[in-house]
Formats: C-alpha cells, sequence, structure tokens
C-alpha cells in the first residue's frame, strides 16, 4: 500500500489539491453538458476519498480548492468569483456546508480506521516480538531482537539497549544507521543509576550537575529539539536496562511512542526473566559443589575414622574389658597406644574440621545464645588438669551473643587447650566475655609467658607452635587456626594482645544478639 | 574367644549391623569378652532378616551404610521390635542421629569409642529393657538429687523449689541420665504429643530450671544444652 504515503506526505495537502485539480479537469472536459449542481455532486465523491486517506485537513482544504474551482469555472460568469445567478449563489453556499460535513464525517472515520489498523499491525508486530524474544537464548539476542524491531516500527536514525552490570550501564545492542552519540554512554548511566527517563535537550559537557529533569515520556517527542529518548527497562523487581532511541527525522508522536513503550515493557519482562534463570542456575551450581565438597570430606572421614575405630575399640577391649590377664608392661604399652589413638582421632577431627571450614562446607546455623550457655560445654569438655585450673567469669546482663553453638564452643575450647598448653601448670587461665558496641568479646586469658608481637599474626597460621613454649603442648598445631576460621564464618575477628602482668590473651569478637 | 564361651545360662544376644568389616570384628571380639552373644550383619537388609531370625536382646547399629540407610532400618526394625537401639555415628553433628533418637532409638555412640565405653552402654540399655520395672525412686548427679517418688530436688542438700513443668523436664533428663534427650521427646514427654514443635517454649523452661539448680555465673553444670539436638543431664 505505497501508494496511500502519497495521501500522508506533507500532511496531505499536496494530495488533496491534485485530487482536486484532476477532477476539475475531468469535469472541465464535460462542462458543456453539466449544470452547476451536477459538478457540485460530482465533486462530493472527491473530497470524501480524500478525507478518507489524508484526514480532515486535508479533505476541509480539497472542499476548499472544489469550492473555488465550482466559482472560477462552473459558475457563469465564468474565471472570476462574481455569481450572475442567485440561485448558483444559494448551489454554492449548499456545496460548501455538505463538502465541509462530508470531509469531516469521512476524515474521522478514516482517521479511526487508521488508528484501528495501527494498534492492529502493532499488536501483530508486538506478538511477532514475544515469539522471537521466547528463542532468545542470551541477553545479548534479547537486546538485538528489541532494538531491530524499534528501527523497523519507528523507522529511526539509531536504537541501542544497554544492560546493567552493577550502576554502569554497558552496550548489548544497537540498529538504525547512526553511530553511537558521544553523549550516549554518559546519558544511559545516569538513567541506569537513577531509573528515570529522559529527553536530553542538550548536553553541556562538564556540567553534570544540570542534567536535565525526568520527562513524561507519553508526551509526543519532537525529533528536532532531542538528541534521543532514554527509557529505564523497569519491572516489578528493578532495573533491566536503558534502551536509547534517536528518532533522526523521524518525529516520534502519541501512538509511536506507545509502541515504543510497549516493546520496551516486553524486552524488559524478557531481560528480568533471562537474569532469573541465569541466577537459579548459578544457585544450583554452588548448591552442587557445596554437596561435593561435603560428600567427599564425609567419605574421607569415613574411610579414616572406620580403621581408627576398629583400633581403638580392640585394643581399649584388652585394656578395659575385666578378664584378660595383661602383664603389666604390656597393660602400660597399651594405655600408650590408647593415647595415641585418641591423639590421632583429634588430628582427624582437626584436618577435616579446616578443610570443612576452608571450602565453606561447614556453614553455621547462627541463633542468639547466651554465652554462658555455649561455656557449658566448653567446660564439660575439659579434662581433669582443665577443670582445675579453668574458671569462667561471665558476667551477667550480658547480650547474646548471635552464633553457630557447635563453631563458637569448638573457637573457645581451641584457646582454651592452647592456653592450658602454654602456660604452666597450675597457673589458672580464665574465660570471660564482655559487650562492646555490637559485638560480644569470649577472651581466654592465661599467665603463660605470652605471645611476642612478631608472632601475634602468624600463631594463627596452621601447624604453627609458638617459640615461647616451654611445655610441649599436645595439639596439632591447627586449633588456632580453626578458631580463626570459625571467626570468619562466623562474621568475626579473633586476636591476642597481652594480659597484665604478663601471659596472653585471645579475644574472639563476634556479632552480639538480642538481650537474654 | 568365640561365641560359645560365657556364662552357662543363655548369654544376652546382641545384633551388630555395620557394614565395614573391621568394626564388626572390632565389636565381636568387644562384646564376646563382655559375655555377650553376638550376631554380625553386613548390611541394612541382612540386619532386619538376623533381627527376624534371632529376636536380639539390643541391636547396634551403624547410621551410614551404602544399601540403605541406617535411619530406614531403625525405622523398619521399630515397627516391631521392642528391645533397645544403639546407634553408632561417625561426627557429633550428625542430623541422621537426632533423627533416629527422635524415631526410638536409645542411645548413640560417636566413632571411636572405647570398649569400656560400650559396654557399659549396652548394660544400661539392657538392665533398662530387662523387665526389672523398679525405676529409680532418686538420681543423683553430682550434688544434684532429683527425688523422683516424692517430686523434690535439692541442690547441695538445699531443697529447691521448681514449677510442675520445670520439675517433669528434670525427670525426663534424670531418667535418662547422661545421655541426650531431644528436645521432641522432652516436649513430648511434659506437654503431649501436640506441642513437639514448640521448642522456644521449652528453651525458656530450661533456662527458669537452671537458675534454680545451676551453680551462680550462668555457666550451666548440670544441664547441658546439645545443640540442633535437645539437651543432657550429666552424671558428675
Amino acid at each position: 500500500m505505497r501508494w496511500q504515503r502519497a495521501f500522508t506526505w506533507w500532511g496531505g495537502y499536496p494530495a488533496a489539491v491534485a485530487v482536486v485539480a484532476v477532477a476539475t479537469v475531468l469535469l472541465l472536459v464535460a462542462r458543456p453538458f453539466l449544470q452547476p449542481a451536477h459538478v457540485m455532486l460530482l465533486y462530493v465523491p472527491a473530497i470524501i476519498g480524500v478525507a478518507r486517506l489524508s484526514g480532515v485537513r486535508a479533505s476541509l482544504i480539497a472542499a476548499a480548492a472544489a469550492f473555488l474551482a465550482l466559482d472560477l469555472l462552473f459558475v457563469r460568469p465564468y474565471y472570476t468569483l462574481s455569481v450572475a445567478l442567485p440561485a448558483d449563489l444559494l448551489t454554492l453556499a449548499v456545496f460548501l456546508l455538505v463538502a465541509a460535513v462530508a470531509a469531516m464525517q469521512a476524515g474521522r472515520m478514516g482517521e479511526r480506521e487508521r488508528s484501528s489498523l495501527r494498534r492492529q499491525a502493532e499488536l501483530e508486530s508486538l506478538n511477532g516480538l514475544s515469539s522471537r524474544l521466547v528463542a532468545s537464548e542470551s541477553a545479548v539476542r534479547i537486546a538485538e531482537t528489541v532494538v531491530a524491531e524499534i528501527v523497523r516500527l519507528l523507522g529511526i536514525q539509531r536504537a541501542a539497549l544497554y544492560g546493567i552490570d552493577g550502576m554502569q550501564a554497558k552496550e548489548l545492542a544497537h540498529a538504525g544507521t547512526g553511530g553511537e552519540g558521544e553523549s550516549e554512554p554518559v546519558f544511559a548511566d545516569w538513567v541506569a543509576s537513577h531509573a528515570k527517563a529522559i529527553a536530553p535537550l542538550a548536553y553541556a559537557k562538564g556540567r553534570e550537575e544540570h542534567f536535565p529533569a525526568s520527562v513524561d515520556v507519553t508526551e509526543p517527542l519532537s525529533g528536532a529539539s532531542a538528541d534521543g529518548l532514554y527509557l529505564p527497562l523497569q519491572t516489578g523487581d528493578g532495573l533491566e536496562g536503558v534502551l536509547y532511541v534517536r528518532p533522526g527525522a523521524t518525529t516520534l508522536g502519541v501512538d509511536e511512542v506507545d509502541a515504543l513503550l510497549a516493546v520496551s515493557d516486553l524486552g524488559a519482562a524478557f531481560l528480568e526473566r533471562r537474569r532469573l534463570s541465569e541466577e537459579a542456575s548459578r544457585a544450583d551450581a554452588t548448591r552442587e559443589s557445596d554437596r561435593l565438597k561435603s560428600t567427599l570430606i564425609s567419605s574421607v572421614s569415613h574411610e579414616l575414622k572406620t580403621p581408627l575405630a576398629a583400633a581403638t575399640a580392640r585394643v581399649t577391649g584388652l585394656v578395659e574389658v575385666g578378664d584378660t590377664r595383661l602383664d603389666d608392661h604390656v597393660r602400660e604399652e597399651l594405655v600408650a597406644v590408647t593415647e595415641d589413638l585418641s591423639r590421632l582421632d583429634v588430628s582427624i577431627r582437626d584436618l577435616l574440621d579446616v578443610s570443612r571450614l576452608e571450602s565453606d562446607a561447614w556453614r553455621p546455623k547462627s541463633e542468639d545464645w547466651p554465652v554462658g550457655e555455649v561455656m557449658g560445654g566448653v567446660s564439660a569438655r575439659l579434662t581433669a588438669e582443665g577443670r582445675r585450673r579453668v574458671r569462667f567469669a561471665i558476667p551477667d546482663g550480658l547480650p547474646q551473643v548471635h552464633a553457630d553453638f557447635a563453631q563458637l564452643g569448638r573457637a573457645v575450647s581451641n584457646l582454651v587447650d592452647n592456653a592450658l598448653g602454654y602456660s604452666p601448670d597450675p597457673s589458672p587461665v580464665t574465660v570471660g566475655a564482655e559487650a562492646r558496641g555490637p559485638e560480644v568479646r569470649v577472651w581466654v586469658e592465661d599467665r603463660g609467658p605470652g605471645v611476642p608481637d612478631e608472632e601475634k599474626q602468624a600463631v594463627f597460621g596452621k601447624f604453627v607452635r609458638g617459640s615461647a613454649s616451654s611445655a610441649s603442648p599436645g595439639g596439632t598445631g591447627l586449633g588456632l587456626a580453626i578458631t580463626r576460621e570459625i571467626a570468619r564464618s562466623l562474621g568475626g575477628r579473633v586476636w591476642v594482645e597481652d594480659a597484665q602482668p604478663h601471659g596472653a590473651r585471645f579475644v574472639l569478637s563476634l556479632p552480639s544478639g538480642g538481650r537474654s | 574367644m568365640n561365641e560359645s564361651s560365657g556364662a552357662p545360662e543363655r548369654a544376652p544376644v546382641v545384633l551388630v549391623v555395620d557394614d565395614e568389616a573391621q568394626i564388626r570384628r572390632a565389636l565381636r571380639s568387644v562384646l564376646t569378652a563382655g559375655h555377650f552373644e553376638v550376631v554380625l550383619a553386613e548390611s541394612g537388609a541382612q540386619g532386619l532378616e538376623r533381627a527376624v531370625d534371632r529376636t536380639p536382646d539390643l541391636v547396634i547399629l551403624d547410621l551410614s551404610m551404602p544399601d540403605m540407610s541406617g535411619l530406614d532400618v531403625a525405622r523398619e526394625l521399630l515397627s516391631w521390635y521392642t528391645g533397645p537401639i544403639l546407634v553408632l555415628s561417625v561426627r557429633d553433628a550428625d542430623t541422621d542421629k537426632i533423627a533416629a533418637l527422635d524415631l526410638g532409638a536409645d542411645d548413640y555412640l560417636t566413632k571411636p569409642f572405647s570398649a569400656g565405653e560400650l559396654l557399659a552402654r549396652v548394660r544400661a540399655l539392657m538392665r533398662r529393657s530387662s523387665g526389672v520395672k523398679v525405676a529409680a525412686r532418686e538420681v543423683v548427679a553430682g550434688d544434684l538429687v532429683v527425688d523422683l517418688a516424692r517430686r523434690r530436688v535439692t541442690v547441695a542438700g538445699e531443697s529447691v523449689r521448681l514449677t510442675r513443668i520445670e520439675f517433669d523436664i528434670l525427670a525426663t533428663l534424670a531418667h535418662d541420665l547422661d545421655r541426650v534427650v531431644t528436645s521432641r521427646m522432652l516436649l513430648e514427654r511434659v506437654w503431649g504429643p501436640e506441642y513437639v514443635a514448640d521448642t522456644q517454649a521449652l528453651r525458656v523452661h530450661v533456662s527458669h530450671l537452671r537458675r534454680k539448680i545451676e551453680p551462680p555465673g550462668g555457666v550451666p553444670y548440670h544441664i547441658l544444652t546439645e545443640p540442633g539436638v535437645g539437651f543432657r543431664l550429666v552424671a558428675h
């Protein structure tokens, strides 16, 4: 229907005049056989035709032209505006009225028809667009489809779609003949961080604070005054991208902006769907790798612990189960083996715990706990020597600590074992706690030689043993490393300071929960 | 050591269900030395069969087995078997262990354990289920004495006044002295089966109970929290 374009070119006025001119030429040929009233009737269909194809205003022009032609060429005296017969004056007046009414009616009908055709085309194009978007596998493919459709639909110079990377806009795709504007990435960034549409009138370099205010983008946008239109692609969930369109010579009217908004909404919905499904599959992958890690660690744990459990049961069976007679030497040896086996158990447990913590396979289940309640478990695990030397000083009215019960207990037990090992028996080891701002600090203090400044960091490394050790601590060298990993896993910190008058004070600082 | 050695009267039968041959052999030698008759099963399915054949006096069940989970074995076994079940697990924080206790398993041991510990648990469970129905009238845990018959509690000789719920909690824990009682079991026994989800209320009552019987300083000595599982009254 390319010929119809002629009727909308320059508002359809040239076409209107041309139609009247052609009709006039044909009627002039037949003038000898026609009365002015006939001529008048024959003009009406031409005016209605113009009205349908070009709109009301063009058809009013056509009506005026036809009126002039009628008066000049068909009403005597010819070639002058004056009229000889009073009846002809009436004819002319009636013609003017009929032509105007017909033009208005037909014009309105035509406009309604054109607009419904346009809506239908728009719907069809959205429909086609969404089926193409469904098939798009990546954000870039979705962006390419959207900008191509916009350029095809509106016949504009350039359309570009930007994705959001953090707070930055990043071009995913563009279409049309125009290149990237100088200020385009800057505006796109602005829209990405403000989530407001803009139609910049001008952009002065170095005057970033004078960004144009957001505009109501459903108003027609004059292509001449604006460099382009930036639309945030928004969904209920947030910003999915920024769409840029530069109309060039094309004027965007209400209908075009409506179509643009419809396409950009559709694009936003598909970009969101794409992002959500990517996030879901990433979460699946993380879960799977976590599952593999903990499966591996628990199978290693099973492999190591099974022979250990069998050996422990057998050896302790010989020592502890009454009726086997053993000579004293063998018994002593077996008791030593039992002790070695239990040290091996501690080593295996420490190694597995450090790998579970480092690989995040031991996720904390944090809750609010009174510090004292957790210390109950620490106290119950103490050896006879520990029970003699360790005392607890947990003040009343302390906020609860927000932590995983088992992890916190383990971390403090390690600090206590460390303190017992590095300070001479029978010097006391004190476990205390205090509130400090939003944190609860649990500390373990001994009366040993303390930790020299240059080792205050290094003591938390793996397999590190303090140089100042006079005693020979029986641990694996992993205790403090495990405590540090637990502090990290619980969102806290651990460090060592000097105690007064001498000794070491290990402080474990953790987020506090509610008041107990 | 062979299985015929032992007392002239019928030795109690212990069924050991574990997929690891090393553990089965070790348990057989320890239990035989402790005068039990031992029946071994190397899989969950075989364990269920042997249980039907021999009607053991006690079952020792490993929770991690390849063919069916120890939990499934426990569930199936408990549908008809009324004797005690001792569960073995590798880790302290084992959710299967908690589930097994909630299902009705009687106690658990974490590997590795000593022979003496194993025999003590086995004998305690057997005593409880041997039909001697005279439950202890009084449970002593260090300086804490719980008189179950008179519903009286003393700490270091001083009488302590408890509410009905506090006493019921303490009595339930005392009944399973030194063993973990799951929150679910406590709630079921103290409040009734329809309240098993209200662990928050349980925590509140336990904290009141602790204020009355624990030493000052806020560090529990008698009632320990077993995170994610429940509570344990320590024997001392």
